[in-house]
C-alpha cells in the first residue's frame, strides 16, 4: 500500500540545514497497524506528515497504492488525501466554529456528497462512536476524550483505507486514552490501515509493528507479539 | 458547501465580536465620512450649472480704484444691462437683479393679503429677461412674460403655499406699504443650487419713474447684479475690452459734464456663472459663496480618510485572519483544495465589506439631518446618488468595496492557503514568523501609512485648538464699543412712518428698562456703504472713497463709543438740514488731517447733501468683522432717514424691554411685522463661516483619530501575535506588565512623536496664513502643539494598552505555549 525509498527531508534556514528524515525505507501493507516511536525531534511527525501528503519530502521516493506521490501537484495530492487518508491529531484540530455534526460532515462536503447521503453516513458514524447526543455541541463544550472521538469520527467518515494518528492520546487522561486506543484497534480490525506516532509504550502495544526512529533514521523495527 | 462557509464565517465573526465590530465600524465610518464629504462637494460644484447654456451665461462685476486702493464689488451700475442689449450684438440677453442683503436677518419685507400680514425674507427687483436667462421651473405662470409689466411679482412655491395655501397664486393681489402687486408666477426655489437669494422678485418697472431714470443714467451707482447671456461664438476677452472702452467713453462724457476729475480707474469683469459660487473676493456678494480651496482640502481629507480606513480594514482583517491559520490547515488536511479555500475566505470578506457598506449608507441616512444642519443644506442620499456624478460615485464605491473584499480576504485566501498544511497546522505563530515577521508587522509601508495617519490626526487636533482659541479671542475681543444688550429693530417700509418716527422714539424710551434709544441707516456688523467724498476745499477736487454711516442722535452714547476730539452732534429738530460729520481716528489719519475738527466734507454726486464739516473725531471701534482692520469711516448726522432703531436696555431686562417694544410697535405700526435682532448675535454671525470650519475640523479630527486608532490597534495586534512568546519569556525573566507594555508601545509612540513634529510644521505654516486673514488674531502658542501631540500620545498609548493588557497579564505558561 505504501512504500518509501530513501525518503529524506531537510529543513533549511539561512545558516543551518537540519536533516529531519534520512533515507527512510518503509513498506506498509494493507491492514497494518504501525506505531512510530522515538525521542522528541527524531522526525516522527515529519514522516507522518509526508505519508499524509501534507508535507513534501526533499528527496527519495514515496508511492501510495503504487502511485508516485512526490511528483504530484497540490491539487492531485489533495485528491489522494481526501479519498484515502484520515487524520487524528494530538490536539484534536477540530474547527471551533463548527458543531460536532458539522465537523464530522466536512470531509464529505469536500468530496461532494449529497446532503441526504451525508446525513445518513454521519448519523451512522456518530452512533457507532456513541456521540449522537452531543452532535449539536461545539468542540469547546466537550471533554478532551469526547473531542478526540469526534476527531476520529471525522477521520473515518469517508471510509479512508489509511488512518494517520499523531499522538492521539497525548492530551488525554489514561481512561479516555484507553477508549481512543480501543476505537483505533477496532477500526484496524475492520480493515483500516493505521500509522500512529506515539511516545507511549502502552499505546504502541496496540500496534502490530513498532518502528523506532532516531535522528531521522529508522533504527529498528519490532513485531508486536503480545498483540 | 456554501452554507458551511457562511456558517463558519458568521460564527467566526460572532466569536471575535470586538474585532469584527471594530473592523466593520472602522470601514463603515470611513465610507460614511467619505460619502458625506462627497455629497457636500457635489452639492457645491452643482451651483449654477443647471441653467440651460450655463457656459454662455456670465455675471458682470466691478473693480475700481479712486484713492490707490482697489475695490472689487459684485454689483454694477443698473444701466449696463440695457447698454449690452442695445450696443453689443453678441449679447443675446442681459438682466439685472437688485442687491438684497440675505445676511441681514432684519431685512425682510411685509406683504398683506386678505388683511393678514406675511413676511418675505428676501425680495428683489428684476426685469422680463431674468427668467429667460435663468430657467427656473415655474409651477404657475409663464416665465417668458413674467415681470414685463409694472407692479407684478413672482414668488417662490414656499411663499405661495404660506400665503395662499392650496389656492392658485396667479392674479392674486399682494399689498406692501408702497403699492399693490399682482402675482404672475410661482417658481420652484428648491433643487436649484444658486448664488441667487430671493423668495420673491418684483418687476423693476414698478419703481417710481424718477428713481428709474436716475438709475438708467448713473455710471457710478453700484446697485445691482448684472448677468449677460452670450452667443455661442462670443470671444469673452474681446467683449470685455470693447465693453470697458465703451463704458470708459460714456463715463468720461459724464465727468466732463459734471466738471469732475477722478484719478483712478473703473473696470467691469466677466465671470462664468458656474464660477460665481467660488468667488470670495468681492464685496456685496452672496454669503453662500465659498473658497474653492476648502473643497480641495475637504476632498483630500475625504480621500485620506477612505484610504486609511481601507488600509486599516485590510490590516485588521489580515490580523484577524491569522487566527484562522489552523482552521485552514485542518480544512486542507481533510481535503479542501485551494480553489475552495479561496472562495470561502473571499466570500467571507465580501460579506464583511458588504455589511460595512450597508452600515455606512445607513449611518449616512441616519446622520443626514445633523449633517445638513452643520453645512446648512438640504441634501438627500437618494437625490445625490441618482445623478450623473452620483452613479459614478456609487459605482466607484462598489468597485472599491469589492477590491477591499478581495484584498482583505486575500491573506487567508491566497497566502495562508498556499502554505503546506503541516506548516499552517503549527498555528499562526509559525506563519507570522515565516511571513508576517518581515512582511506584515514590520512592513515599512504600513509604518509609513500609520505615520501619515498620525500627521493628519495631530495636525487636525492642533488646528482645532488654534481655531477654537481664535474664535474665543474674537468673542472676547474689545471692539471699542459695547455690543451687549442692544436690540436692532427694522423700521417699516412705510413712507408715512417718517412722520411718526420722532414720537415713536420718544415712546420707546419711556420705560425704565430702556437706557438709550437711537436710529441709523448703518449699524456695526450690518450692511455697509461707501461714498465718494470731496475732502477739504472743494475747489481742489480731492475725492476719496470712504466708508459711510448715516446715523441719528445719541448713536455714540448708546454704543458707549468715546469721542477723542471735538464733540457730539448738536441736537436740533428732526427737520433741519444736516451737514455735520464725525469721523473716526482711522479716517483722520488716512486723510492726513492734523486738526480734523472743522475740515470741510461733501458727498459727491448727491445734490441732497450740502457741504458740511467735521465736528468731532470718534475713537476707533471695529464696525465690521475682525478680519478687517478698523478702516476710515465717516458718520453723517441724518436722523430723518433711518433703517434701524437701536434700543439699549438694562442688563437682565430683555423680556421686559421686548414686551415694551411690542406694545409701542403695535401702537405705531399695526400693519407691519416687528423685525428685530440682537446686535451681539449679529456680530457673532459674521464669523459663521469660521465657526462652521471649526465644527468641521472638530468632526474631522474626531473621525481621523478614531480611524488612526483603529490602524494602530491593527498593527498592535500583529505585533502582539508576533511577540506573544517573547512576552511570556520576558514575564518569566521578571519583566513587569508596565515594562512590557512600554516596550510594545515604544515602537508606535516614536512614530507619533515624529508625526507630531511633521504635523506641527505643516499646521504652523497653514494656520499662520489663516490667522493672517484676521486683522486681529492670537499669536500661535507652543502649548497648542504640545497639547495636540500629548493627547495623541495618550490615545496611542491607550490603544496599545487596551490591545496588549490581556496578553501581558496572561500566565507566562500560556504565552509560552502559544501557537494560535
Amino acid at each position: 500500500m505504501i512504500e518509501t525509498i530513501e525518503l529524506t527531508k531537510t529543513f533549511k534556514t539561512e545558516s543551518v540545514e537540519t536533516v529531519a528524515l534520512r533515507n527512510v525505507n518503509l513498506v506498509v501493507e494493507k491492514g497494518d497497524f504501525i506505531a512510530i516511536m522515538g525521542p522528541s525531534g527524531c522526525g516522527k511527525t515529519t514522516l507522518l506528515n509526508i505519508l499524509g501528503t501534507i508535507d513534501d519530502n526533499t528527496s527519495g521516493k514515496y508511492t501510495f497504492f503504487g502511485q508516485d506521490v512526490c511528483n504530484l501537484n497540490e491539487k492531485q495530492k489533495t485528491a489522494i488525501r481526501k479519498r484515502n487518508i484520515g487524520f487524528v491529531f494530538q490536539n484534536f484540530n477540530l474547527i471551533e466554529e463548527l458543531t460536532v455534526y458539522e465537523n464530522i460532515e466536512l470531509p464529505l462536503q469536500y468530496l461532494g456528497w449529497k446532503k441526504k447521503d451525508r446525513k445518513q453516513r454521519v448519523d451512522e458514524v456518530i452512533d457507532q462512536l456513541n456521540i449522537s447526543h452531543r452532535k449539536n455541541l461545539f468542540p469547546v463544550q466537550l471533554s478532551g476524550g469526547q473531542q478526540q472521538r469526534v476527531a476520529v469520527a471525522r477521520a473515518i467518515i469517508a471510509k479512508p483505507p489509511l488512518l494517520l494518528a499523531d499522538e492521539p492520546t497525548g492530551n488525554l487522561d489514561s481512561m479516555h486514552g484507553e477508549e481512543v486506543m480501543t476505537l483505533l484497534n477496532d477500526l484496524n480490525k475492520s480493515g483500516t490501515t493505521i500509522i500512529m506516532v506515539t511516545h507511549s509504550q502502552r499505546d504502541a502495544s496496540y500496534a502490530r509493528r513498532i518502528i523506532h526512529l532516531f535522528d531521522g533514521q529508522i533504527i529498528n523495527e519490532n513485531l508486536n507479539m503480545i498483540r | 458547501m456554501i452554507s458551511n462557509y457562511f456558517k463558519t464565517g458568521i460564527r467566526v465573526l460572532l466569536r471575535q465580536k470586538g474585532y469584527t465590530l471594530l473592523n466593520i465600524m472602522g470601514l463603515a465610518v470611513g465610507i460614511s465620512v467619505f460619502t458625506f464629504i462627497f455629497l457636500y462637494i457635489q452639492s457645491e460644484i452643482r451651483y449654477d450649472r443647471q441653467w440651460s447654456d450655463h457656459q454662455n451665461i456670465y455675471r458682470v462685476t466691478s473693480e475700481y480704484s479712486v484713492d490707490g486702493k482697489v475695490e472689487k464689488i459684485a454689483l454694477t451700475p443698473f444701466r449696463i444691462a440695457e447698454d449690452f442689449i442695445r450696443d453689443f450684438p453678441e449679447v443675446e440677453s442681459a438682466t439685472n437683479m437688485f442687491f438684497t442683503d440675505p445676511s441681514d436677518v432684519n431685512d425682510v419685507s411685509s406683504v398683506t393679503y386678505n388683511d393678514k400680514v406675511y413676511e418675505i425674507p428676501d425680495i428683489t427687483l428684476s426685469d422680463q429677461n431674468f427668467f429667460g436667462i435663468f430657467n427656473y421651473d415655474f409651477v404657475e405662470g409663464n416665465p417668458d412674460t413674467a415681470l414685463n409689466t409694472p407692479n407684478t411679482m413672482v414668488i417662490s412655491t414656499e411663499m405661495a403655499s404660506m400665503i395662499f395655501g392650496t389656492e392658485s397664486a396667479i392674479g392674486k393681489k399682494l399689498n406692501t406699504v408702497v403699492r399693490e402687486y399682482i402675482v404672475v408666477g410661482v417658481f420652484e426655489k428648491k433643487c436649484n443650487p444658486t448664488h441667487h437669494n430671493f423668495d420673491a422678485v418684483v418687476s423693476v418697472s414698478s419703481l417710481e419713474k424718477e428713481g428709474l431714470l436716475r438709475l438708467k443714467k448713473d455710471w457710478y451707482w453700484l446697485t445691482c447684479y448684472t448677468y449677460v447671456k452670450l452667443c455661442d461664438t462670443t470671444d469673452i476677452e474681446s467683449l470685455a475690452i470693447r465693453f470697458n472702452d465703451y463704458a470708459d467713453a460714456k463715463r468720461s462724457e459724464l465727468t466732463q459734464e459734471e466738471n469732475l476729475e477722478i484719478d483712478g480707474y473703473f473696470h467691469n469683469k466677466f465671470e462664468e456663472i458656474s464660477n460665481v459660487h467660488f468667488n470670495t473676493d468681492l464685496q456685496y456678494d452672496s454669503p453662500s459663496n465659498i473658497d474653492i480651496s476648502y473643497l480641495f482640502i475637504f476632498g483630500i481629507i475625504a480621500a485620506f480618510i477612505l484610504l486609511t480606513a481601507s488600509i486599516n480594514y485590510i490590516n485588521l482583517a489580515t490580523a484577524r485572519s491569522l487566527k484562522r491559520a489552523k482552521e485552514i490547515g485542518i480544512r486542507k488536511v481533510i481535503g479542501a483544495n485551494k480553489r475552495q479555500l479561496v472562495f470561502q475566505y473571499i466570500s467571507e470578506s465580501v460579506i464583511l465589506t458588504t455589511i460595512s457598506f450597508i452600515l455606512a449608507l445607513s449611518l449616512v441616512e441616519m446622520f443626514m439631518p445633523q449633517f445638513n444642519q452643520l453645512v446648512g443644506k438640504e441634501l438627500t442620499l437618494v437625490g445625490s446618488i441618482f445623478s450623473g456624478e452620483g452613479l459614478f460615485f456609487g459605482g466607484l464605491l462598489l468597485l472599491m468595496i469589492f477590491l477591499l473584499a478581495i484584498i482583505g480576504g486575500s491573506f487567508p485566501a491566497f497566502v495562508l492557503s498556499s502554505f503546506n498544511a503541516a506548516t499552517v497546522l503549527k498555528g499562526n505563530y509559525s506563519i507570522i514568523h515565516k511571513f508576517g515577521g518581515q512582511q506584515v508587522a514590520a512592513g515599512l509601508l504600513r509604518r509609513f501609512l500609520v505615520t501619515i495617519q498620525y500627521v493628519v490626526s495631530i495636525g487636525l487636533i492642533i488646528s482645532t485648538f488654534i481655531i477654537y482659541a481664535q474664535m474665543d479671542f474674537l468673542k472676547s475681543h474689545d471692539l471699542g464699543f459695547e455690543k451687549d444688550n442692544i436690540i436692532v429693530v427694522n423700521t417699516p417700509d412705510d413712507t408715512s412712518f417718517r412722520h411718526r418716527f420722532p414720537k415713536f422714539l420718544v415712546a420707546l424710551s419711556k420705560d425704565n428698562s430702556v437706557l438709550e434709544v437711537s436710529s441709523a441707516m448703518n449699524v456695526p456688523g450690518y450692511t455697509e456703504s461707501k461714498m465718494l467724498f470731496y475732502v477739504g476745499d472743494t475747489s481742489k477736487q480731492n475725492i476719496q472713497a470712504l466708508n459711510f454711516y448715516s446715523i441719528g442722535y445719541n448713536y455714540f452714547e448708546l454704543l458707549r463709543a468715546s469721542i477723542a476730539e471735538g464733540g457730539h452732534f448738536e441736537y436740533n429738530s428732526f427737520d433741519e438740514e444736516y451737514n455735520s460729520y464725525i469721523i473716526n481716528e482711522a479716517a483722520a489719519s488716512f486723510l492726513n488731517l492734523d486738526t480734523a475738527v472743522g475740515t470741510k466734507l461733501n458727498i459727491s454726486f448727491n445734490e441732497n447733501f450740502k457741504e458740511g464739516k467735521v465736528v468731532g473725531v470718534v475713537e476707533n471701534f471695529n464696525f465690521s468683522s475682525l478680519h478687517r482692520e478698523v478702516e476710515p469711516l465717516v458718520f453723517l448726522l441724518n436722523p430723518k432717514n433711518a433703517r434701524y432703531i437701536l434700543v439699549k436696555f438694562k442688563d437682565g431686562q430683555k423680556d421686559k424691554v421686548m414686551a415694551h417694544l411690542r406694545t409701542v410697535w403695535e401702537e405705531f405700526n399695526e400693519d407691519s411685522f416687528l423685525h428685530f435682532g440682537l446686535l451681539d448675535k449679529k456680530l457673532e454671525s459674521l464669523y459663521k463661516g469660521d465657526n462652521n470650519m471649526l465644527s468641521i475640523f472638530i468632526y474631522f479630527a474626531f473621525f481621523v483619530i478614531f480611524i488612526s486608532s483603529l490602524g494602530l490597534y491593527g498593527l498592535t495586534s500583529f505585533l502582539i501575535q508576533q511577540r506573544t512568546k517573547e512576552i511570556g519569556i520576558r514575564r518569566v525573566l521578571g519583566g513587569s506588565e508596565f515594562q512590557i507594555i512600554g516596550m510594545l508601545a515604544f515602537v508606535y509612540l516614536r512614530v507619533v512623536l515624529i508625526a507630531g513634529l511633521i504635523a506641527s510644521v505643516i499646521v504652523f505654516i497653514l494656520l499662520s496664513s489663516w490667522l493672517n486673514t484676521f486683522a486681529f488674531h492670537i499669536s500661535m502658542n507652543g502649548w497648542y502643539f504640545v497639547a495636540g501631540i500629548t493627547i495623541t500620545l495618550i490615545i496611542a498609548f491607550g490603544t496599545v494598552f487596551i490591545r496588549s493588557i490581556k496578553v501581558v497579564q496572561e500566565k507566562p505558561s500560556k504565552s509560552l505555549n502559544y501557537s494560535g
